[in-house]
């Protein structure tokens, strides 16, 4: 890409140098004058021009202009409403126009303080009204959907929630309906609204029109704090702040980092953070009485406890991690149980080798900028990383062409091209691919939010090989609820003697945890986390956790095996960092990570892997995937259950056809006896031969069924 | 597939966009409807892998798409400037009195809707009547009762 | 008067509709010249010949033809605008329903022009029978193997006055709402699909294949200088013979309402003359003798427009006139854009209380400067139609507002000609109970 032309440009009297082609708002923005927008967002698209707010005399042109839709070309001679009596008169006529039928309901409004509509009619706008005639009156508020309310009186028909739907999410289903000054917002029909990103619209709403059911009336920006952190629900990490108000969260808010997240987050980030609140949530450290009960345990009492099981498993002890523990207290785990006590053996989360592709490693928002995507593995981008998607769709609308299988040729073909890998066990794969084909980019996404920093710090802690896992296993160490609801990990439990748990839940643990202590969600800690881009980033505690946190107990049970672990995030990390983060200060990680620059692949080439990934099957092949809404989280989430998938199973058109199996057909999958009823998703995405379902809806199915109408 | 289906397909085909097939499919929807009913907006936007709710979008910015159940037959009379300054008024009111309904109801029977429209482009020869779609020009109030009973007599 | 045929020459003596008929009178031969032309040779032609568009801006023809981006990075498109929908025009639907050949030949040559080979004709929904008629045309032509490489697509509007806003309908034309895009980028570099798009009215290219019959300098000579050629004008309102006049540019008003027109009926007098449909500013009798051509007609303060005349008598009662135009354009307003929205259904609520008999002198200000706040700032000229219009009404004839509510009552007590009037704005709907299968 060539460099920039420069243009210059004067607004209000003061030059500025931008590229040419650039937005006048973001030029008067650099010779520091803030033009004032409602509809303009330049992440929605193309401009619309709507609302008018952002008039300004632009010199040669006898109409005034909107700045947000204007692109600076040189010689341009701007006056905005600051040297532009015109302009300041359009401006507070358009304000006026958009207060006429507002209903200035403002103390009772969620939105009041952090309102642009507020702000902007207190700078700018007339002091008095002229409208004394009736407003327009709607039924309010209306449910857009359980996590999302619509108050239409408040609506300025920006027209911003809908080109989110429309243009970034396209998902569709947010419309303006009618026309002029009847037009309102809607769903179709009485529908909710459900779509992955949906909530993004709250935030994008420059009046409280649109205002999250879970925050409507619950604070006022005045005795708030927002806590700048990284959401821990999926390996993406977007930059989040969490809204507390007495020490509770009340809300989650995107917190733009453009290369990751560009502001946008999902549902489940934004809406699953009550999960903090459950019911069940374990608040102290709990023994195990009968099958189905719990007895609160003192703190010393627990530790006591804690080191008997310990002491007595020897170096017959498992650890089954989560994935979504932080760097710190992954590595004092492995301190403790590998360094302490010669405990190598573990359950990890699905990464191979997690600095497989850094020699590939590029921002996330690359992926708009791509030619040619590859989306390998096979699970749907969105369930795993939700934010890869909304990016990939931008690339599409940018003219990338996104593939579902690897056409080598076009790959090689194009300057910029990216393989991303979504589903498991696909990184020694992928990473051979792209040193192959030496591509422009590569993405493995992980399951998990820490995948990867969880791996880096377990091994880092120990040389010690990995051995074979102990028999009998004498004490299972499960760090976190992922774990604990990990099949895998619970057939484990069964079969352990002893089982001692760190979970915030108590519900999956009754019957197979011995020992209870309290963990904490990613939205109470201190620590770091890499996220699938290989991008280190902090967490910062938004409130306290219920009782000590993991690092306490690992480090105070250290003490009783005379490991010496410091119980503080930043001192672990400071540790840690000598060895694998080439020394870099907690202190310097920020707010606004960076992406640490490539590095060259591991020693040992990657070679292609023959696993027996895809066995022959006889029938069709049935992958499943973790719904992004489903887990232990989500699930204490009543707001979210609307967003779970329907029963359905997607298979190709080709198996369709040929079995006579219509779009929204009742099917019947079955292998081995077992049978299930589902409805049919006919999708273009897959493959033949390949049936796909959440694997909520399919349990007890093998991975070869048949399918037949039902 | 339904007819619907494979008629939108043809429509698809014209344009370079399939999305500037969503008028003549609407048109196609009502035309075999009557109107446009949510079960008609899911036809529509299955046909053109869109959404109901664009559909019904789309569907909401045009006078000509009926989103509630209208009579077997339309009447429309124009009351725009041209018409009503030679008497539109009046024929509006000679219909009210006929058909016993308001502009924008239809008849206890079904068998008229009856509303007031916005400039036909038939202003040379007002007042502008339209019947089904066709344009009477000019009518005035004597033609009423008998415009009338012809409906009456086809319903 | 000059009267001249350039649009339905010979219509009245023969089916112009019939593929044979229109050739018999020479139909297809400027198309034909035209192909044998090169596509700047014709845009040269169309410059010199100085036609301004008839849709309404008047921006000559030539010139735009001439912005299309020719390049070949993207297709071109020429986009017919036949969404006639200002109120008093009429006269795309003569054209469609009496010459249609006419407009098909001129989009060929205008293809061949700007190197299209997709023509749009984007025809108002209500024309039904323009549009068969229309439809059976190009298909006739088409078989006739006249389109060689182009083709046209006669896309049908679903009413909504916006659609004839030229930006408004590429959207529609796109299946999205019809709504105006800004401009900047203008449709000759980005339209339709983003791509450079020529757009025209019906009249503008129908008048494109006499220009290439004649050359551009026999058409300079037809009508004044600035503005030369003819034009179909949609005569309204209270006069005694209504209809389409094809008449020189740079006839007066007097001529068409009273020559042609045959005057007002019952000898009444003339209270008002909206010279170019609804949306220009109103004219007072005093200027009958204005020629009717672009610059005159600006010159006496409104606007040529789409050459729709309506004659208003005395009978009218200019408040109720203003809210009637007014309902228009609040029930046509698009809802994109903040002034326009807003400022309609504002007006309308002013100018009820005014009709009233509630109005307060401090009605008429703010009447006129919510309207002078939309003005030149809304998206597109729908907003200032709808200011232009009543505006000019209360600025003319002030004193008959201020009557209103120094009586307190309309003065017309009931008599006025539009007394009674109903906008589809004022319509409650009552569904029928049951659903026809
Ligand atoms: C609200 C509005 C309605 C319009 N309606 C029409 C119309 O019905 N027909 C038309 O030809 N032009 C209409 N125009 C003008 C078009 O935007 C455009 O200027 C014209 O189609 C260009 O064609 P021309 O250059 O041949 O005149 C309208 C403009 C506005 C702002
Ligand atoms: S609901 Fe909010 S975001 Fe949507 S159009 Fe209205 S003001 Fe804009
Ligand atoms: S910000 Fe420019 S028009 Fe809305």
């Amino acid at each position: 890409m060539n460099a920039p032309e420069l243009v210059t440009v004067t607004v209000d009297g003061v030059e500025v140098h931008v590229e040419k082609g650039a937005g006048l708002v973001e030029t008067a923005l650099a010779a520091g004058i803030e033009i004032p927008v409602f509809c303009y967002e330049p992440r929605l698209g193309a401009p619309v021009g709507a609302c008018r707010m952002c008039l300004c005399e632009v010199e040669g042109m006898p109409k005034m202009q909107t700045a947000c839709t204007m692109t600076a070309t040189d010689g341009m001679i701007v006056r905005s409403a600051l040297t532009s009596p015109k302009a300041a008169e359009a401006q507070d006529s358009t304000l006026e126009f958009i207060l006429v039928n507002h209903p200035l309901d403002c103390p009772v409004c969620d939105k009041g303080g952090e309102c642009p509509l507020q702000d902007l009619t207190f700078r700018y706008g007339p002091g008095s009204s002229r409208m004394f005639f009736a407003k327009r009156t709607f039924e309010k508020p209306i449910p857009v959907s359980p996590t999302i309310a619509l108050d239409r009186e408040r609506c300025i028909l920006c027209y911003r929630c809908t080109r989110f739907s429309e243009t970034v999410a396209e998902d569709m289903q947010l419309v303006a309906l009618n026309r002029g000054s009847q037009s309102v917002i809607a769903t179709f029909e009485d529908e909710p609204y459900v779509a992955p990103f949906s909530g993004n619209v709250i935030e994008l709403c420059p009046v409280g029109a649109l205002t999250s059911t879970q925050y409507r009336f619950e604070a006022r920006p005045w005795e708030i704090q927002n806590v700048p952190t990284v959401c821990g629900m999926c390996p993406v990490g977007c930059n989040v702040a969490a809204t507390t108000r007495e020490g509770k969260v009340k809300r989650i808010l995107s917190r733009n980092h453009p290369e990751i997240d560009d502001g946008w987050l999902c549902d489940k980030g934004r809406f699953a953070f009550s999960h903090v609140y459950a019911s069940d949530r374990v608040t102290e450290a709990r023994r195990r009485r009968g099958a189905q009960a719990y007895d609160a345990l003192s703190w010393d009492e627990a530790i006591d406890e804690a080191e008997e099981l310990v002491r007595n498993a020897g170096t017959h002890i498992v650890t089954a991690l989560s994935g979504s523990e932080t760097v710190e207290q992954a590595y004092t785990l492995a301190r403790l149980l590998r360094v302490g006590l010669g405990a190598h053996s573990a359950v990890m989360p699905e990464v191979e080798n997690a600095r497989l592709l850094d020699g590939h490693r590029r921002p996330l928002s690359s992926i708009r900028d791509a030619q040619v995507v590859v989306i390998l593995g096979d699970e749907p981008v969105a369930e795993r990383a939700p934010i890869v998607d909304l990016w990939l769709r931008a690339a599409r609308r940018d003219g990338a062409e996104i593939l579902y299988e690897l056409d080598e040729e076009k790959v090689r073909g194009a300057e910029r091209a990216i393989l991303i890998w979504s589903g498991p066990d696909g990184e020694t794969e992928l990473a051979a691919h792209a040193e192959r084909l030496d591509v422009w980019g590569a993405f493995y996404l992980p399951r998990t939010p820490n995948a990867r920093g969880v791996c880096e710090a377990w091994s880092a802690a120990s040389d010690e090989e990995e051995p074979e896992a102990p028999v009998p296993v004498r004490l299972l160490v499960i760090s976190g609820d992922e774990a604990l609801v990990n099949p895998d990990v619970r057939d484990l439990a069964r079969e352990a003697e002893h089982v001692l748990a760190f979970a915030m839940f108590e519900r999956q643990a009754r019957g197979l945890v011995d020992l209870l202590l309290p963990a904490t969600s990613y939205l109470e800690r201190e620590g770091t986390y890499v996220n699938l881009e290989g991008r280190l980033q902090r967490l910062r505690p938004a409130v306290m956790p219920p009782a000590p946190d993991e690092l306490e107990w690992i480090a105070k049970l250290g003490e009783r095996f005379e490991v010496d672990i410091p119980p503080y995030a930043a001192s672990v990390f400071e540790e840690l960092s000598a060895q694998i983060y080439d020394g870099l200060p907690f202190a310097a990680i920020g707010e606004q990570a960076p992406l640490p620059s490539r590095s060259p692949p591991p020693a040992e080439p990657a070679s292609p892997t023959k696993k027996p990934r895809q066995a022959k099957v006889s029938g069709l092949r049935l992958v499943t995937y973790r719904p992004l809404f489903s887990g232990p989280a989500v699930e204490r989430v009543p707001e979210l259950q609307f967003q779970r998938p329907a029963p359905e199973l997607e298979l190709s058109q080709d198996d369709a056809r040929s079995r006579g199996i219509e779009n929204g057909a009742e099917i019947e999958a079955s292998s081995n006896g077992t049978s299930v009823r589902l409805r049919a998703r006919v999708s273009r995405k897959l493959a033949r031969g390949t049936v796909r379902a959440a694997e909520e809806h399919v349990r007890g199915l093998l991975h070869d069924v048949e399918v037949k109408r039902a | 597939m339904t007819e619907l289906y494979d008629e939108i397909q043809q429509f698809r085909a014209r344009y370079p966009d399939s999305r500037s097939a969503v008028m003549p499919a609407l048109r196609a929807a009502q035309e075999r409807y009557g109107w446009l009913s949510p079960g008609a907006f899911r036809e529509v936007a299955e046909a053109l892998d869109l959404t109901p709710a664009y559909c019904k979008g789309i569907a909401t910015f045009y006078d000509m798409y009926h989103l509630e159940p209208v009579g077997r037959h339309s009447v429309e009379v124009c009351t725009n400037l041209a018409c009503a300054l030679v008497g539109a008024q009046r024929v509006v009111a000679a219909f009210e009195h006929e058909l016993g309904v308001a502009a924008g109801e239809t008849t206890e029977d079904g068998s008229v809707t009856f509303r007031t429209i916005e400039c036909a482009g038939g202003c040379g020869y007002a007042p502008v009547v339209v019947v089904d779609g066709r344009y009477r020009e000019p009518v005035v109030p004597e033609d009423v009762a008998a415009l009338v009973e012809e409906l009456r007599a086809e319903a | 008067m000059p009267k001249r045929d350039l649009l339905l020459a010979h219509a009245n003596e023969r089916d112009l509709t019939q593929l044979g008929e229109y050739r018999a009178v020479g139909g297809y031969e400027p198309l034909e010249k035209a192909r044998a032309m090169e596509p700047d040779e014709l845009i040269d032609e169309l410059v010199a010949s100085t036609l301004r568009g008839r849709g309404g801006a008047g921006f000559p023809t030539g010139r735009k033809a001439s912005l299309v981006d020719r390049s070949g990075a993207r297709p071109s498109y020429l986009v017919v605008n036949a969404d006639e929908s200002e109120p008093g025009a009429f006269k795309d639907r003569e054209i469609m329903r009496r010459n249609p050949h006419l407009l098909i030949e001129g989009c060929l040559i205008v293809a061949r022009a700007i190197l299209s080979r997709n023509v749009f004709i984007y025809i108002r929904g209500e024309y039904v029978t323009e549009y068969e008629i229309l439809q059976r045309a190009v298909d006739d032509a088409q078989a006739d193997g006249l389109f060689g490489d182009v083709d046209i697509v006669v896309h049908r509007g679903a009413g909504a006055y916006i659609c004839g806003e030229e930006t408004a309908l590429l959207d529609s034309l796109e299946g999205k709402r019809g709504q105006p895009r800004p401009r900047p980028p203008f449709p000759p570099i980005q339209g339709l699909y983003m791509s450079p798009t020529q757009i025209n009215n019906v009249q503008t290219i129908a008048t494109i294949p006499p220009i290439v019959r004649m050359g551009a300098s026999e058409f300079l000579k037809i009508g004044p200088e600035n503005s030369p050629g003819t034009a179909l004008f949609s005569l309204s309102g209270n006069v005694v013979n209504p209809g389409n006049y094809e008449l020189e540019l740079g006839s007066t008003l007097r001529e068409l309402i009273f020559d042609v027109g045959g005057g007002v009926p019952g000898g009444r007098e003339i209270k008002a003359i909206i010279p170019g449909g609804s949306s220009v500013p109103i004219l007072t009798p005093d200027q009958l003798d204005t020629p009717m051509d672009y610059d005159s007609i600006a010159a006496a303060g409104s606007f040529f427009g789409s050459a729709a005349v309506m004659v208003i008598d005395e009978r009218c009662c200019m408040v109720q006139l203003a809210l009637r135009a007014e309902k228009f354009y609040m029930h046509e307003s698009c809802g994109k854009c903040t002034p326009c929205r807003e400022g309609t259904r504002w007006l309308v609520q002013i100018l009820e209380k005014i009709e009233d008999g509630r109005g307060e002198y401090a009605d008429l200000d703010l009447l006129d400067d919510v309207g002078s706040r939309i003005l030149g700032r809304s998206l597109c000229a729908l907003g200032d139609f709808a200011v232009w219009s009543v505006q000019s009404y209360l600025r003319k004839f002030r004193a008959e507002f201020e009557e209103h509510i120094e009586l307190g009552r309309c003065p017309f007590g009931g008599e006025s000609s539009i007394e009674g009037i109903l906008a589809p704005s004022d319509q409650h709907h009552r569904p029928i109970a049951t659903v026809p299968a």
